[in-house]
């Protein structure tokens, strides 16, 4: 308890540091829109054309955007950071963490919160509003129930992935091509369903790299695309699990990575 | 000719260092390309023949906009934005050399590393494994190249702009994402000009920004060819000349009101 109400004092003042900039803020918001709004128009011309991308028709498309969309809206308003934890170490000023009484992860959470999620949750939203009227859906109390548990899996997978791949500047000093490395899995598998992709790569964005659970699988059950008969539908419920054991795969390699940290004496 | 040169030996020695970014860099363009490949094959299998061209000629097209990223892989404005942020963008104003000619052999000699070390490497495996086809003839392999080098002067005045830009607002972060996507959508990385809806396309067509992606590939996959390759070549020239008149002028409009932090 006291861990969180240190976490949320932290995130309070980072807050407040973001918000002296302004004009900042409203520029990061509209690009960002604008960003989102590019994107879901590409997908929209592809389908405009050709009606549908392997039988998925563009507010279907656009639901798998906006529900990955909304998972990671979470993950980049409050760990975003994980991204730029390669310049603490080669810094050195990581040590700062270590030497105050409270958890060093903690501390590192708090220190900055990206309001662009904000803009990001805006669109995504507003997408699955739209696309749930459009596609006419109408999703029983279970699906209702599941669909908030979908989305913090989503953010939790998404969080979990870039934690270890950023803790390997603690062995490399360097982490941020690895980290876009996971982004561009993410990225393929935001904008298209991956049945339309090969078998390997559908291997990996389900196996290791598991992406497919933040928004293709939950989709399929959401859309009422699972065929209950197939083998594999399963995969539709199971982004919870996925969660609960990458996070606790991260915990063990962030205190792997904290074992063998060693200042560069900044 | 050997400032060019000198600053293809400097990018070469940045990428040694880095080595293992580069690395991913290249595996991240192979996923790109991969992921291109499928859509446009999925799309051409449900229709095949569609808008006029072949699937071959639309899974090249698509994969040759990912391998084009690596051709015009410089990024004049982060280095703009960053002297200007930390000051020592004095030191290169003092250099006996203008900066936009600076700024453009920097750029040249990044994208000629570029090209060796990323983009044909990830073209050969486009070729082996991605059914890429080779142009036509040789005659529409000329007009790529050229087309390839005017697109690359293009697109890095449209990077100066925003450059010079930095001096004034200081940080162009958050337009730069917005700027990205807007030349990939725009310039037809991903959809060709030819998909997009009519009044979309009507403003496509006369701004720069087809000049980085649409008309290298279409010359390239023979989409333009004859009199319209030789007429979009003509319009990437004419803009080329415009891009070049208006770099110089808003740099020596920021030049002007550059203030200097720190130092």
């Amino acid at each position: 308890m006291d861990a969180l109400r240190l976490y949320l004092r932290l995130v309070g003042v980072s807050m407040q540091a973001r918000l002296q900039y302004r004009a900042d803020f409203i520029m990061g918001m509209l690009n960002v829109i604008a960003l989102n709004a590019v994107n879901l128009g590409i997908i929209g011309i592809l389908v405009y054309r050709f009606v549908d991308l392997n039988g998925w028709i563009v507010w279907e498309l656009f639901f798998l955007y906006c529900l990955w969309l909304l998972g990671h809206c979470l993950y980049s308003l409050f760990f975003w950071h994980f991204w730029e934890m390669e310049e603490y170490l080669i810094q050195g000023t990581f040590d700062q963490f270590l030497l105050r009484p409270a958890s060093p992860f903690i501390q590192f959470l708090g220190r900055e919160v990206q309001y662009i999620g904000f803009a990001d949750m805006l669109v995504a939203i507003t997408g699955l509003i739209l696309a749930y009227v459009n596609l006419d859906l109408h999703w029983s109390a279970a699906q209702w129930l599941f669909f908030p548990i979908i989305v913090i899996s989503g953010t939790v997978i998404e969080t979990a992935l870039t934690l270890m791949t950023a803790c390997i500047a603690f062995w490399t000093g360097r982490s941020d091509m690895a980290i876009n490395m996971i982004m561009e899995f993410n990225m393929l598998v935001q904008h298209y369903p991956i049945d339309i992709f090969g078998v390997w790569f559908r291997v990996i964005v389900t196996g290791i790299i598991p992406v497919a659970f933040m928004n293709y699988y939950p989709s399929l059950m959401l859309l009422g695309k699972l065929d209950s008969n197939s083998p594999s539908a399963w995969l539709g419920y199971i982004s919870p699990i996925v969660a609960l054991i990458l996070s606790v795969i991260a915990s063990g390699v962030w205190h792997l990575a904290l074992r063998r940290y060693s200042s560069s004496g900044g | 000719m050997k400032i060019f040169w000198s600053f293809a030996r400097q990018a070469f020695q940045y990428i040694s260092v880095y080595r293992f970014n580069f690395f991913m860099e290249f595996i991240l363009t192979l996923v790109r390309m991969y992921g291109i490949y499928w859509v446009w094959r999925i799309l051409y299998t449900q229709r095949p023949g569609a808008f006029g061209v072949s699937m071959e000629q639309m899974v090249t097209y698509g994969v040759m906009g990912m391998v084009l990223e690596l051709f015009i892989w410089s990024r004049p404005q982060w280095y703009m934005a960053n002297q200007v942020k930390s000051g020592a963008i004095d030191t290169d104003l003092m250099k006996p050399l203008d900066f936009h000619v600076h700024m453009l052999a920097r750029s040249t000699g990044e994208s000629l590393i570029g090209i060796g070390v990323l983009a044909i490497p990830a073209l050969i495996i486009a070729y082996l494994f991605l059914d890429v086809q080779f142009p036509p003839d040789m005659w529409t392999a000329l007009m790529f190249v050229v087309s390839i080098v005017l697109g690359f002067l293009v697109f890095f005045h449209l990077n100066f702009l925003l450059g010079s830009l930095a001096v004034v607002a200081l940080d162009i972060r958050h337009i730069s994402w917005a700027y990205f996507s807007l030349v990939r959508f725009l310039g037809g990385q991903i959809v060709p000009l030819w998909l997009f809806p009519p009044v979309v396309a009507a403003i496509a067509e006369v701004l720069p920004f087809k000049g980085t992606y649409y008309i290298p590939i279409s010359i390239y996959i023979g989409r333009l060819a004859g009199v319209e390759a030789i007429r979009a070549l003509e319009f990437q020239l004419v803009w080329l000349i415009v891009l070049v008149l208006v770099s110089r002028m808003l740099w020596d409009w920021a030049h002007r009101r550059l203030v200097v932090q720190g130092g």
